[in-house]
């Protein structure tokens, strides 16, 4: 064959015929639709809508004539290019040549759109004109609302009973929650000095651990899917908050809102990281972004719900319920604030700034809602504060790290503020010793008593003062070398436990502060926790599974330090006592009862002794029941095993072996000597 | 009470036996030597050597003489009496009661399934051939302890997963199965009159059981895996040691002693007493046959024998 040039070569029919053809038949329809076959084209399809979701309106703007106009579209260029490329605009001119005071603005994305409406809604351009920024599709949106107006379902009424139902147990028992098999079982029990008595149980009724809100009210669960809320006798479900992945709560001081967080779920257009709910409704009141990774709770309830308040770089931001608004519409530019802390009594806020340049750093007492500075202190040479209030809000304590002009080392000062004191004064406790090391500082709450730990372990020491009325701060007394890395006061005040939690192996003490005497020293091995009851009548201490993985258990003690019980739960991992509401007795009611107290402990006395030999007597008689039971099954062997002797014999060849000297007479004895002690006695002269 | 110490095994103790007098006190521990002691001041009378592997149980028969001892397929009389030889590890064993039948139990490892056997000592032939007259399969559940029945009738097995089944010694089959205990069963012990059994569980619990029935008649809880137990002879008492798992035991208390026997009142299910003094677990606890002692051998290697004071017989709770 010749080699040709392949131009050349006539067209292969066998090979034409051989290959298939690729072509569709004459009158096929596919039933692919461009979705499938170029779906991310469509998805970046310009949408038709797109446009006039960028477009924003802005009104009152001033009306002038063309020959101010290039001036003021450089005024409004200057003002809102900030939040994007603008893209179109467009000044309505009325019949006589000045703008109508309106204009349209056209952003290259809805975001910037959005973003111009949050930030320039409200801005003042001179004291006339304050611009009102709107999206365009919002006009369309308020226009069309339908004029009918349908009244709202009535939703039938939930009786959940009772709501304090616990509070009214006629021998005076509070409850707590115990979470134990790792988070498999919560159980709610009330508290008997003799055995807990359960109030509820159930398998799996939250997925990590339990808060009580703060008067105990509710008990709230954790899910995947949101938090729970029960309460009533039974714990029936009062409230379901649908937040995915929360991992943390704070309840509002009066129970009236829940906050829940969530690290899962925000959006830029619709923040969802932090939610505030309304527990009655159970209505979505408000969503917050949480831009930084500060301590929970990142809002700051005030004590009487009125107001949250946030901190943000340079920023303090309060808003007031039911609105969930700012506070006059604007947050407070504080430069440089560290942190801040509502007192617990007033509507007052403390927060501290640090060195600014030549401004010293300074802790500041505002009044809210005036937002009146009552009390500014400076300090100097600062390195770190912590606020501390008083339970009452009578008292606040600054902790002060400073460094001393010319000196290298940091002093501790704590700067105590007598609260309730016209014009605010100030005293200073100076802290001698080495506060690197990790310090505890606590108020006694309804007293005027406050407690410090400092040192470095061993040395650890205990030192408790007094804030007097007469301007002096006295050191009762100090304890030296104490093993505790916490302190915990009683609710009621007076009575406090030092404790050495998790590495310190558990160490307890159990103080009275009338007089500074150590009622009782104890140990309770490897305890992580340590919680009083709201009465402030026992503490428990506990060995959490979760830092702990044996002896898992809860110990009940009195608040002078007597052991009552120990209870031990398979995993055993928190307890936490259901908190109280306020009493609702007047003072002077409570220092009626205080002097008549003589007259009820007799009786209270008398219930308790009944109570102990009932209890002394069903243990008697359940155990005298036990042992009939018992002997009966023995003696039911007994006479089984007599039965078989026969039988026993004939397996040991004869010999009797069922007592120990059944055979005597083949018994050998031997004496052995055993070597047992030595003595050396020296014979005197 | 002062207890005596015996001190003659470098590893864990892993069980301890008393004859029938009780004049003798047998321990066994991995250090695989078994060593005989004088329970009445703790002189060891001597040590049988010859095992490759750790020593878990030994058992001791109860005819006057001559003595035999019978631990991970060796009996031995004095000396050496055989040697039987098994596939896998040997994990309990007993003399029947009429000290002529032997069984034991093997592991399931290494591929090897649990098999429970049965040797007849008066048949030299089972022993030349290595073979027992009986061999039961378990498939489930290895056994973990084992104990003979009354008559020599049936063996009781503790299983791995906390049931106990009753093994006919002439069939091979389960005459009776309970399932009391939710984890493995550390130890089975009968009491002297072989009418009543007690076991001792990882699941924290120690349970008394009739031998024959196996009907659950006591329940003993603490809040540490109970590794064994016994009852007393002449009191209505039970005594358990246990602790937790040795690869946990560096997060507990380092306070001297702190491992504990506790002594429990058999009909009320209560605790009354504990003895301190062991370094580590409790691995094995016995009580002498005349009841006025019992011992402990835990896993720091020690064996202690404690003689009661007076104050003990004449303990009584209210009732």
């Amino acid at each position: 064959m010749n080699m040709h040039d392949t131009e050349d070569m006539p067209p292969d029919v066998d090979y034409d015929e051989d290959e298939p053809s690729f072509s569709d038949p004459e009158d096929f329809v596919d039933d692919i639709d461009d979705e499938e076959l170029l779906g991310d084209l469509l998805r970046e399809k310009p949408q038709e809508a797109d446009g006039i979701d960028s477009v924003i309106v802005v009104d009152n703007v001033p009306q002038v004539g063309p020959e101010r106009l290039e001036k003021l579209k450089n005024v409004i260029h200057k003002i809102f290019s900030k939040f994007g490329k603008i893209t179109n605009e467009f000044y309505p001119e009325g019949p006589d040549g000045s703008t109508k005071g309106y204009i349209f603005l056209e952003y290259g994305a809805p975001t910037q759109a959005l973003d111009a409406v949050k930030n320039a809604d409200g801005y003042k351009l001179d004291k006339q004109h304050t611009f009102r920024v709107n999206v365009f599709t919002d006009f369309d949106k308020y226009m069309n609302i339908c004029d009918e107006w349908e009244t709202p379902e009535k939703q039938p009424f939930k009786d959940f009973g009772n709501m304090r139902h616990w509070m009214e147990d006629p021998d005076c028992r509070d409850q707590y929650s115990v979470i134990y098999e790792s988070g498999e079982r919560t159980a709610i029990f009330n508290n008997d000095p003799k055995d807990p008595i359960v109030a509820e149980e159930r398998a799996r009724w939250t997925e990590t651990y339990v808060r009580w809100s703060p008067k105990g009210t509710y008990l709230a669960t954790f899910h995947q899917r949101g938090i729970a809320l029960w309460g009533g006798e039974k714990f029936k479900q009062i409230q379901r908050f649908s937040h995915q992945g929360v991992s943390l709560i704070d309840f509002s001081p009066c129970e009236r809102y829940v906050v829940t967080f969530s690290p899962l779920m925000d959006t830029k257009e619709d923040p969802q990281a932090i939610i505030i709910w309304d527990i009655l409704t159970g209505q979505k009141k408000r969503g917050f972004h949480c831009e930084s990774s500060a301590h929970w709770p990142i809002f700051k309830w005030s004590h009487d719900g009125k107001f949250f308040a946030r901190m943000t770089q340079d920023t303090l931001s309060i808003y007031e319920t039911p609105s969930m608004g700012l506070l006059d519409k604007k947050s407070l530019k504080i430069s440089g604030i560290k942190d801040f802390s509502w007192s617990p009594g007033d509507n007052i806020i403390a927060f501290w700034v640090p060195e600014d340049k030549d401004i010293p750093a300074r802790v500041t007492l505002m009044q809210l809602p005036s937002r009146q500075e009552i009390r500014v202190r400076n300090l100097f040479n600062v390195v770190d504060c912590k606020l501390h209030w008083q339970r009452q809000g009578d008292y606040l304590c600054v902790k002060v790290d400073r460094t001393p002009k010319g000196t290298q080392g940091v002093v501790t000062n704590f700067e105590i503020f007598r609260m309730r004191e016209k014009q605010v004064p100030v005293d200073v406790v100076e802290m001698k010793g080495d506060p690197e090391s990790k310090n505890a500082f606590a108020w006694e709450p309804n007293g005027s008593k406050f407690a410090v730990l400092h040192g470095e372990s061993p040395r650890i020491n205990a030192s408790f003062y007094h804030v007097k009325n007469n301007g002096k701060i006295e050191l009762i007394k100090m304890f030296d070398k104490q093993q505790a890395n916490s302190i915990f006061w009683s609710p009621q005040g007076q009575f406090m436990v030092l404790a050495g939690l998790r590495s310190m192996n558990g160490a307890l003490a159990f103080v009275d502060t009338s007089d500074c005497t150590m009622m009782n020293i104890a140990e309770h091995y490897m305890a992580s926790d340590v919680e009083w009851d709201p009465t402030g009548r026992y503490v428990v201490t506990s060995v959490s599974w979760w830092s702990h993985k044996v002896d898992n258990a809860y110990w009940l003690w009195t608040f002078q330090g007597r052991l009552l019980q120990k209870n031990n739960k398979d995993r055993f991992c928190q307890l936490l006592w259901r908190p109280r509401p306020p009493t609702l007795l007047p003072l002077d009611a409570i220092k009626a009862i205080k002097k008549d107290l003589k007259k009820y402990s007799k009786i209270f006395e008398q219930k308790d002794r009944l109570s102990q030999s009932k209890a002394s007597k069903e243990l008697v008689d359940k155990r005298r029941s036990m042992m009939e039971d018992y002997r009966r099954y023995r003696e039911a062997a007994l006479l089984q095993h007599q039965e078989q002797k026969a039988a026993r014999l004939e397996l040991r060849g004869g010999v009797d072996t069922d007592e120990l000297d059944s055979n005597i007479d083949d018994w050998e004895e031997e004496t052995i000597e055993f070597f047992i002690n030595e003595e050396i006695i020296p014979l005197g002269e | 009470m002062k207890p005596i110490l015996l001190q003659g095994h470098e590893r864990s103790i892993t069980q301890i036996k008393y004859n029938r007098e009780g004049d003798l006190l047998f321990t066994v521990a991995k250090d695989t030597v078994a060593n005989v002691w004088y329970s009445v001041n703790g002189e060891r009378l001597g040590t049988y050597n010859g095992h490759t592997g750790a020593v878990w149980c030994v058992d001791c028969d109860c005819i006057l003489n001559p003595r035999k001892t019978l631990e991970p397929c060796r009996p031995w009389l004095c000396k050496q009496l055989a040697m039987l030889n098994t596939s896998s590890a040997v994990r309990t064993c007993g003399f029947d009661f009429s000290g002529n039948i032997i069984m034991f139990s093997t592991d399931k490892q290494m591929g090897y399934q649990c098999y429970l056997n049965y040797f007849d000592l008066r048949d030299p032939q089972q022993i030349e051939d290595n073979q027992p007259y009986l061999t039961v399969p378990c498939a489930e559940s290895k056994i973990t302890s084992a104990v003979w029945g009354p008559l020599g009738e049936f063996v009781i097995a503790g299983h791995e997963n906390g049931e106990i089944n009753q093994f006919s010694a002439k069939s091979g089959e389960i005459l009776k199965k309970v399932k009391e205990h939710s984890k493995q069963i550390n130890d089975i012990q009968t009491s002297v009159d072989l009418t009543m059994v007690i076991t001792a569980s990882k699941d924290c619990s120690s349970k008394l059981f009739d031998s024959t029935t196996l009907d659950h008649i006591k329940t003993f809880k603490t809040e540490r895996p109970v590794n064994s137990a016994a009852i007393s002879p002449i009191m209505d008492h039970v005594v358990m040691g246990g602790g937790q798992e040795a690869m946990e035991v560096t997060t507990t208390s380092t306070r001297i002693g702190k491992f504990e026997a506790r002594f429990f009142h058999a009909a009320y299910e209560e605790e009354f007493g504990r003895v301190k003094g062991h370094f580590g677990p409790i691995n094995c606890v016995a009580f002498h046959p005349d009841g006025k002692s019992y011992s402990s051998g835990g896993e720091d290697g020690y064996t202690r024998i404690h003689y009661f004071d007076p104050q003990y017989f004449d303990f009584e709770l209210e009732a």
